[in-house]
């Protein structure tokens, strides 16, 4: 089995998820800190710093798929 | 949400009978259609395998095939023993995606269930792969970033991260076939003759690209638990 060039068919794949992975990050952040306040009695510190981790892990995820497809091109 | 369903022959056959069915049977009745029309003729092909094949064994040989190059492509060489579990659900998927246009039948995919059920199969086995390609112990170091001063960032950044595949996974897939039925059963309301076929064409075209998209992920996500560190892959 020759190992063919996908190209530009891979990245469509991971490009169509970007963005509602990057909702779904935030959403997943927002939702665990509201949990852990209402359980911690903590209101509103958790809800903030845990919105805060789960955009960072959706920048993170749209920065790993952008610096992927440019190490393919310095190939 | 209950307005939109696209009535099927087993809510005719419910309501002759005055019988009602309660929510999401017609659904995994409809994933056992699926399962049936792929079970029946990958069984019919594999009994008697030919050197020069016949129709059915060309394009399940076609299909096999294409699917172990994009996996020894994306996975790397070792990428071809995860071909079971990809195979399986790029047909099931796409059977399930293409049943919804045929009068009578719905996707079982237009169902949140369905496509939460497929994306924890894929959540859970790309992590089982990392646990077992690397051990519990350096599988989980991943987790930490570079770094160890990093680390109490960068777990619940990374956990968050992995918990967003799933979601957007399922909720990509639902939300493509959900609303292509949609579209489809709002047209035949309006206009029942020839305006709905363009989008049909236009479905077929959005059950392919879902159905790729979905099983691309999973290969792109197997291929990261199967990541040494960072960034470098073990062979490729």
């Amino acid at each position: 089995m020759q190992r063919r060039d996908l190209g530009p068919w891979r990245r469509i794949g991971a490009l169509a998820n970007l963005g509602v992975t990057m909702v779904a990050a935030t959403a997943i952040g927002l939702a665990f800190g509201y949990q852990l306040d209402k359980w911690l009695n903590t209101s509103p510190w958790l809800m903030i710093l845990f919105l805060l981790f789960g955009i960072a892990a959706g920048f993170i995820n749209v920065f790993r798929e952008a610096s992927r497809g440019k190490e393919k091109e310095g190939d | 949400m209950e307005g939109l369903e696209v009535p099927s022959w087993i809510d005719l056959v419910a309501h002759a009978l005055g019988v009602r069915i309660p929510p999401h049977v017609d659904h995994v009745l409809m994933a056992w259609v699926v399962m049936i029309l792929l079970v029946v003729p990958c069984f019919i092909a594999t009994r008697r395998l030919q050197r020069v094949p016949g129709p059915l064994q060309n394009i399940l040989e076609f299909l096999v095939e294409t699917l172990q190059g994009f996996l020894e492509t994306i996975v790397g060489p070792r990428g071809g023993q995860y071909l079971p579990l990809i195979g399986s659900l790029t047909l099931f998927i796409l059977g399930s995606n293409l049943l919804g246009l045929v009068p009578g039948f719905k996707s079982p995919t237009s169902n949140l269930n369905t496509t939460v059920a497929c994306a924890l199969v894929v959540f859970f086995s790309t992590h089982i792969i990392g646990i077992r390609r690397h051990g519990l112990f350096r599988y989980l170091r991943k987790f930490t970033g570079p770094t160890w001063w990093l680390a109490p960032i960068m777990i619940p950044i990374e956990l968050i991260g992995h918990l967003a595949r799933p979601i957007s996974l399922s909720v990509r897939l639902f939300g493509n076939i959900f609303g292509e039925d949609a579209v489809l059963l709002i047209l035949l309301y309006l206009v029942p003759l020839l305006i709905p076929l363009p989008v049909m064409l236009l479905a077929i075209f959005t059950s392919v690209v879902q159905t790729f998209v979905f099983v691309m992920l999973s290969m792109v996500y197997i291929a990261g638990a199967e990541e040494a560190e960072h960034g470098e892959l073990v062979a490729a």
